[in-house]
């Protein structure tokens, strides 16, 4: 427990120190920041900027247009920092050998990955969650009178897919010593969950899913409990692979 | 009571065959040089003592308890000193010493009692830099720190001298030095004399064996091959000196003005020259007997 709690706690410095913290934080305050007013500016922008004589009609914005935003950034700008940020989590160990030292004291081979996996969910979680509430904030302040449901089971969704993100670019960098590989590794792992959507009825269990019908759930096209399969199925696929991780990195030669 | 007792030890990197049945013993509270050339499996068996590497066969138990590959209990009595150690650079000296205490499973009191007293020791007490503006040398004796930080029965040191200037060779040698009586070390190297200045027990390994084992004076008594030079200012001295003992039935060689006389009793032979110098009136300006080194035993045993 001692080892885990030094490991992870070197985690969080190393993070801090090498200004990953930085970028991760800004990146997702400006996404929370840049959603509800890409929605609000758009339309005056563009009847700003249209030619004379040519007219068009834009409804006005509504929250629903702040989280569509939220939901096309996210998973898109903010996930790809995401994995470029924590895809050398375990490769530049590999790759600069200061895994020896710590190893060679007794910790465990599995502290190693349950202290990066801790440090890299909670700086997602707090980052989104940063991003969300910081979105939420100005879409209510924006749109009062607009009425959504799901906000919090949406933003929850889309969550949990970013943790099994993590758990992917981790197992990657298990198996890769350098952090092209393990983004591939996970490109290749998304990919995947598009390209199995082709089967019919797929989606309703596709994890994918938890990034993509967000927007669904809020206005009310989706119901809550059409997402529960998927959910189900990302918790175990977490479980899983960091169970893979550590049985993989326990025989990894170092 | 073994420190270390390797047992038949066999490793192949692809069709490379780096250990060959290799088998040595360390005995506790002594210093172990464990010599080979660049690439003679030195840092395999490091690897392998330390578990971080997985043997073909053959076994190793470090104080009698058996080592097992990826996690391996024994690694508590052991403290490590990689040939290149490897530190996270945004750390400073004594953050690096705390962290590896904590994983050590120390107490905070001795963590920072141990830290300081380490870094005083090795000279980086008032280094409070960060370790990525660190050079070599100092890497490598916050490697000691760091490796001696627990108390560790065994230390095992591959290569600490290496890519070391002479100053810094000799700190982590007296450093070395200094543990002895409290900590078993192993130390491997290509630099013989290192060897010789500190440890008491040697061992060669080459092409996967031991070649040639034992303390260090057993081994130089084993193989004892004095040679006694006898220097002149001219190449005719040397000469005439050289025929007078080919009539002695002593066996010389000459270069320039020196002969080396090569015997197993060279008392005798010492004598022998003495009186031939004396009745002969040749007058030399150097003469010694020269003792077999740890180098021309190494070259011997792994040519």
């Amino acid at each position: 427990m001692r080892g885990y709690l030094a490991f992870a706690k070197k985690e969080f410095v190393e993070f801090n120190r090498t200004y990953k913290l930085l970028v991760l934080f800004a990146v997702f305050l400006l996404l929370g920041m840049m959603n509800p007013l890409t929605a609000k500016l758009t339309p005056m922008l563009l009847e700003k900027f249209m030619p004379e004589g040519i007219k068009i009609t834009l409804g006005e914005p509504t929250a629903l247009d702040s989280w569509a935003q939220f939901y096309k950034n996210v998973p898109q700008m903010g996930l790809i920092v995401v994995a470029l940020l924590f895809s050398g989590l375990m490769s530049q160990e590999y790759s600069k050998d200061t895994l020896i030292n710590m190893l060679t004291k007794g910790l465990p081979r599995r502290t190693v990955i349950l202290s990066k996996l801790t440090m890299a969910a909670s700086m997602w979680t707090a980052a989104y969650g940063l991003c969300v509430a910081v979105s939420w904030g100005y879409t209510v302040y924006f749109w009062k009178a607009d009425a959504l449901i799901n906000i919090p089971f949406a933003a929850f969704c889309l969550w949990i897919y970013g943790l099994l993100l993590i758990i992917t670019l981790v197992l990657g960098s298990v198996f890769f010593a350098n952090s092209y590989g393990s983004l591939l590794f996970t490109g290749g792992f998304v990919g995947l969950q598009f390209l199995v959507n082709i089967i019919p009825n797929i989606e309703k269990y596709n994890p994918i899913s938890l990034a993509g019908r967000n927007l669904d759930l809020l206005n009310g096209v989706a119901a809550e409990k059409e997402l529960f399969a998927p959910i189900i199925i990302s918790l175990i696929l977490c479980v899983a692979l960091t169970l893979i991780s550590i049985l993989v990195f326990n025989k990894k030669r170092l | 009571m073994n420190a270390l007792t390797i047992t038949n030890l066999n490793k192949s990197f692809g069709t490379n065959k780096v250990l060959d049945g290799l088998s040595l013993s360390v005995e506790e509270g002594s210093i172990f040089g464990f010599i080979g050339q660049n690439g003679a499996g030195k840092t395999t068996t490091m690897k392998t003592v330390l578990g971080l590497l997985k043997a073909d066969s053959g076994s190793v138990s470090v104080y009698g308890e058996q080592v097992r590959y990826g996690q391996t209990s024994t690694n508590r009595m052991i403290g490590y000193l990689p040939d290149v150690p490897a530190f996270y650079g945004y750390m400073r000296p004594l953050e690096y010493l705390s962290l590896c205490g904590e994983i050590s499973g120390l107490s905070k009191g001795t963590i920072k009692a141990k830290s300081l007293e380490l870094l005083e020791m090795v000279g980086l007490k008032d280094n409070n830099r960060k370790i990525v503006g660190f050079s070599r040398g100092m890497k490598q004796r916050l490697g000691i720190a760091q490796a001696l930080l627990s108390e560790p029965k065994l230390l095992i040191c591959d290569e600490p001298t290496s890519a070391l200037d002479p100053s810094g060779r000799k700190e982590v040698l007296d450093i070395l030095e200094g543990v002895k009586g409290k900590t078993t070390v192993i130390f491997s190297t290509h630099v013989l004399s290192d060897v010789e200045r500190i440890c008491d027990t040697v061992a060669v390994l080459h092409k996967g064996k031991i070649a040639l084992s034992g303390s260090l004076a057993e081994i130089k008594s084993q193989h004892k091959q004095d040679v006694l030079n006898v220097e002149f200012d001219s190449g005719e001295a040397a000469k005439k000196l050289c025929e007078l003992l080919h009539t002695k039935n002593v066996l010389c060689e000459t270069s320039g003005g020196n002969v080396a006389i090569k015997s197993a009793d060279i008392v005798h032979e010492e004598a022998e020259v003495l009186a031939l110098l004396s009745a002969h009136k040749l007058l030399p300006i150097k003469f010694e007997i020269v003792e077999p080194t740890l180098e021309t035993l190494f070259l011997e045993v792994t040519q």
